[in-house]
């Protein structure tokens, strides 16, 4: 008995970590806009399908936006804040965002490497979100030109739940082979207007391979995943990038994109 | 002349059938908050309104002005006074007004 507790135990936590992916988030309730307006976008690095452990971020490296082709800078929109998830509390950023006129509006995040302890290794999960204003498509299939990235193929706002995303991981532009993409639900939304995750979940996963998915691209770097659900789904495809290393360790320079999909 | 007409007819089938897939006419103003208002026009799927008719109305449906959206696919205008609408003119079917007190900062 005793023993076959032992083994359970050290099982799971063997296979804990693999259940939950990191993922760097830059969250907006609406990704399909019918005019400007302010954003609120909430950055956090989390395990998006079970709101747990939340990690704290450090100061981000890049954070802009890309409209119509040309880049804004919005590193002094961000304002450090303490995000709550169901389990801890840690260092996250929020940023007010003015989108004016209609079109896409490309948010990118380079966050400063993470240390993941238990691996020893750092991780850095460089991370898209496109939202539109008004209908108007401009700039979402163009690769913005960060170390790495996924390149939608349909428009990552404009999906209807029961249908497909598409994409390309590139690595300096560059389409990555055979890439191994982590797919997870966002189960707890942001609650509007507070730094915390609801505490209801949407779905519930049958087992473990179920909260955080494992696909891989094909020989070209595509790939296609059915959307099952209306909401938000992130799209992580680790390693992807050039950096192999960061101050002595290795790196795991990930390539991070969020869609939203809708109920019909 | 044959093989010029027909070029002339293909021609002309691209360029009708590049406008009947051009689909959604999209058009939206803002204003600047300076006394002038802004409007943007556009396709759904992402085509050009660069030249495209742009009118002008006062409350009673009198044209203030006729102008037309530059190679950025905008305009820029002195905010009339009162109550007016802009209406972007791609031609039947692809019209859309735009009432003046939904046009804010």
């Amino acid at each position: 008995m005793l023993r076959t507790l032992f083994a359970t135990v050290l099982m799971l936590s063997v296979f804990a970590p693999a259940a939950m992916a990191h993922f760097q988030t830059i969250y907006t309730p609406e990704a399909a806009m019918e005019s400007g307006g302010t954003l609120n976008l909430k950055m956090v690095f989390t395990h998006p399908f079970e709101a747990g452990h939340t990690m704290d971020m450090g100061t981000p490296q890049e954070f802009f936006m890309v409209h119509k082709g040309e880049k804004t800078d919005l590193m002094d929109k961000l304002e450090a804040i303490t995000w709550t998830s169901l389990t801890n509390s840690g260092a996250a950023y929020t940023a007010e965002v003015k989108t004016r006129g209609m079109g896409d509006f490309v948010f990118c995040l380079v966050p400063e490497p993470y240390m993941e302890a238990e691996e020893d290794i750092y991780i850095q999960q460089i991370t898209k979100v496109v939202v539109n204003n008004a209908g108007l498509p401009t700039d979402w299939n163009e690769p913005v030109g960060l170390p790495t990235e996924i390149l939608p193929l349909d428009k990552p706002y404009a999906i209807w739940a029961g249908s497909t995303f598409r994409g390309i991981v590139l690595s300096n532009g560059e389409p990555v082979p055979f890439a191994e993409i982590e797919v997870e639900f966002m189960n707890h939304p942001p609650v509007e207007g507070e730094n915390r995750f609801q505490e209801e979940a949407l779905a519930e996963a049958p087992q473990d391979s179920f909260v955080t998915m494992g696909i891989m691209a094909d020989a070209n770097g595509q790939f296609c995943f059915g959307i099952p659900k209306a909401g938000w789904w992130g799209f992580a495809a680790l390693g992807a990038g050039p950096q192999a290393e960061y101050e002595g360790k290795e790196l795991s320079q990930d390539a991070v994109i969020w869609i939203q999909a809708h109920d019909m | 002349m044959r093989i010029i007409l027909a070029t002339l007819v293909v021609a002309a089938l691209v360029a009708m059938s590049s406008l009947a897939l051009a689909h959604t006419p999209l058009f939206a103003c803002y204003d600047n908050g300076d006394d002038t208002v802004t409007c943007e026009g556009g396709f759904s799927d992402g085509s050009s309104a660069a030249g495209v008719a742009v009118h002008i109305f006062d409350a009673d449906g009198n044209v203030l002005q006729d102008t037309a959206l530059d190679e950025f696919s905008e305009i820029t205008f002195d905010k009339p006074e009162g109550s007016y609408s802009v209406q972007f003119d791609a031609g039947e079917g692809h019209q859309i007004d735009v009432s003046g007190d939904d046009i804010v900062e």
